[in-house]
């Protein structure tokens, strides 16, 4: 057994300090990203924001903590309880697990030995694994809402059902383009496609992926444009009506990993990984460039995430058909005609910056849905109708 | 990859706990359905049985091991599927067993089958049925649901079918792995760096056909999908466009039932 562990030890502990660093960080970030989108509102809205718990508020995030896992546990009764308190687990742990083919740092080229900011490198379908993982993530939403036994919540898991299934297709659609284009699904060798010059950077030629992959990717997460699933205003507080204290917590802990996530591969995906311009090329420089590459993809990603937390107060909620029309009618259209650009470009070999054109799509498309809008408004309200005939055509937007 | 077992013990342990299973089923069934203690005893006994055999017949590596973690935890799930009454819980018992059995095949490095997997059944498929099935109403089961109408044939058909599944992938003239045709340029062979260079081509061809192996990346995969499985996947992707096309005609709503 020790002969063993000692053979297996120099890959071991690199997969431990890797998930030890995810476990570690998690709550952590949970807790103050709450205190950053607290602090950030605050100053969207032209207040203070929580500026009393110790040195600007920096404490407010621990007696939060505190505060929610001394609360009482309050169990209804009318719950079905199996699934009531599994649910929330479910919802962080998928959340979780799609982290372990997540890159967080500059993955070494040879990730044989030493720290490898990765918990399993060098899987051959990385992207696709964090796709179906996210997937799992409805599970959690749909069962607490279920479990809740009343009638708000389930509206909430239903609602999320929808959302989780129709932007699952743009997701998968938008990055097809860049999987073509680095030949692989693996992220770390997407990242290393975006190495060398500064223009290589994904966003710089599929521009239209970057918007697609963006919105779906939030619609995945259930943040505010897209939260119908927990819509206070609509729902009482959707799938999460029956949970307080700790369990509420795992819910909304699942949420920002989720919105860690995104912004993650937003950076790695299009904005060049951990590359830089003066800081490009292979990964095996020693621990002082790691740790600057590391600064790189984190400042990047905490870029991300700001802007991720400042649409929150910049777009108001869908519509529940707008939610779906946009899905249907503009993002999957948008997707499939990137893809078939990028097919065109590099069937012929033609110089993959062309793509940037795409982005006029979006103008085209915004055009098309702005017409439609007004014509809507200027009809009289018989005409402004739906036609019969298409399950789609209910969406006027 | 030594993927032909042909010593007779390791059949035999295969074959006898499928035997002891459909015997311990059909005990069970009878029992369940008398109410005969020792009828459902006897098929307990037999499905203890079943597993102990197998038990003692399998390899006993860390790799078997998870392998029967997998196994039972999928198994325990169709299980569930079957006999839950609230259709919510089968539906969790359907997702366990697809879950695990994408754990089976990222053990066996078939990454791609089981991401596929995972998304297609248990991302969306089985999300499907919960919305379906949050909608139905929470009734009494219906008796037709919970009886078994030909439990014999059932049994035995699924133990013929079994043995059949076995003797095959471990029998001395089981299925062979198909060796992909190296005449053709693309073929799901090995292929050196750049794959748009004529000389990897001409490199390829003049390797012997042993060895070709299939390869068991994602890569060698797609390749081998879209030369050696060509015409199979136009025929599904065709299949599918019609089938989308259905689902649009389905869906259309006579006029009459807008509001």
């Amino acid at each position: 057994m020790y002969d063993f562990l000692q053979q297996i030890w120099p890959t071991l502990w690199p997969t431990l300090a890797a998930i030890g660093v995810i476990l570690a960080f998690v709550p952590v970030l949970g807790l103050y990203m709450t205190f950053i989108e607290r602090k950030l509102a605050a100053y969207v809205q032209d207040r203070l924001g929580p500026n009393r718990v110790g040195p600007f508020g920096l404490l407010q995030a621990i007696a939060d903590a505190i505060k929610l896992f001394l609360k009482e546990q309050v169990i209804p009764d009318h719950v079905f309880k199996l699934l009531y308190f599994i649910a929330p687990t479910l919802s962080l742990m998928t959340a979780m697990f799609a982290l372990v083919v997540m890159p967080f740092g500059p993955v070494p080229t040879d990730y044989t030995s030493g720290f490898r900011y990765i918990v399993a490198p060098g899987i051959d379908i990385g992207i696709m694994m964090m796709i179906a993982i996210s997937s799992l993530s409805a599970y959690g939403i749909i069962l607490g809402g279920w479990a809740s036994n009343n009638k708000y919540s389930l509206y909430g898991a239903i609602r999320s059902c929808a959302q989780f299934i129709s932007y699952e297709i743009p997701l998968g659609l938008s990055i097809i383009g860049i999987v073509v284009a680095a030949g692989s699904l693996n992220i770390e060798h997407i990242v290393a496609a975006q190495g060398g010059d500064f223009w290589n950077w994904n966003i710089f030629w599929q521009p239209l992926a970057l918007i697609v992959f963006f919105t779906s990717a939030l619609a995945e997460t259930n943040r505010l444009p897209f939260d119908l699933p927990e819509c206070e205003q609509e729902l009482v507080g959707g799938f999460h009506t029956e949970y307080g204290g700790i369990k509420f917590v795992l819910f909304f802990l699942a949420e920002y990993t989720h919105v860690v996530t995104v912004s993650f591969l937003t950076a790695l995906l299009f904005f060049g990984g951990w590359h830089f311009p003066g800081l490009s090329g292979p990964v095996d420089a020693g621990l002082g460039g790691m740790l600057l590459r590391t600064f790189v993809l984190v400042a990047k990603v905490s870029m991300v995430v700001a802007f991720i937390m400042l649409l929150r107060w910049a777009l108001p909620r869908f519509r529940f058909d707008q939610l779906m029309g946009l899905a249907w009618k503009g993002l999957i259209p948008l997707g499939l005609v990137n893809l078939v650009c990028v097919a065109v470009v590099f069937t012929f070999d033609l110089p993959k910056h062309l793509l940037s054109f795409t982005a006029v799509f979006l103008f085209v498309a915004s055009l098309i849905s702005a017409r439609n809008l007004q014509s809507t408004i200027n009809m009289p309200r018989s005409a402004g109708r739906p036609k019969a005939g298409s399950i789609l055509s209910e969406v006027t937007v | 990859m030594d993927y032909q077992f042909t010593e007779p013990t390791w059949q035999l342990g295969m074959i006898t706990p499928i035997v002891l299973g459909a015997l311990a089923y059909l005990l069970l069934q009878h029992g369940v359905l008398a109410k005969s203690k020792q009828l459902m005893a006897a098929g307990v006994i037999s499905f203890c049985g079943a597993i102990v055999f197998a038990i003692g017949f399998a390899p006993s590596t860390m790799e078997s091991v998870m392998l029967m973690c997998f196994c039972s935890i999928a198994t325990a799930g169709g299980i569930s599927f079957l006999v839950a009454r609230e259709p919510v819980y089968a539906a969790l018992g359907f997702a366990t067993a697809v879950l695990s059995t994408c754990g089976i095949m990222f053990m066996q490095s078939a990454l791609f089958l089981a991401a596929a997997t995972m998304i297609v059944y248990a991302g969306a498929t089985i999300i499907i049925f919960l919305f379906v099935l949050m909608f139905a109403q929470q009734t009494q089961l219906r008796t037709y649901d919970v009886q078994l109408t030909h439990p014999v044939v059932a049994a035995a058909i699924g133990a013929v079918l079994l043995i059949t599944i076995t003797m095959c992938v471990t029998g001395a003239k089981g299925i062979k792995l198909a060796s992909p045709d190296a005449s053709r340029p693309y073929s799901g062979a090995v292929l050196p760096e750049d794959l748009r260079s004529s000389a990897a081509i001409d490199f390829l061809k003049t390797q012997p056909i042993e060895s070709m192996s299939v390869p068991g990346t994602t890569a060698g995969l797609g390749r081998s999908l879209y030369t050696d499985y060509l015409i199979a996947v136009e025929l599904a992707g065709a299949v599918l466009l019609v089938a989308t096309i259905g689902a649009i005609a389905l869906a259309q709503r006579p006029a009459e039932n807008l509001s």
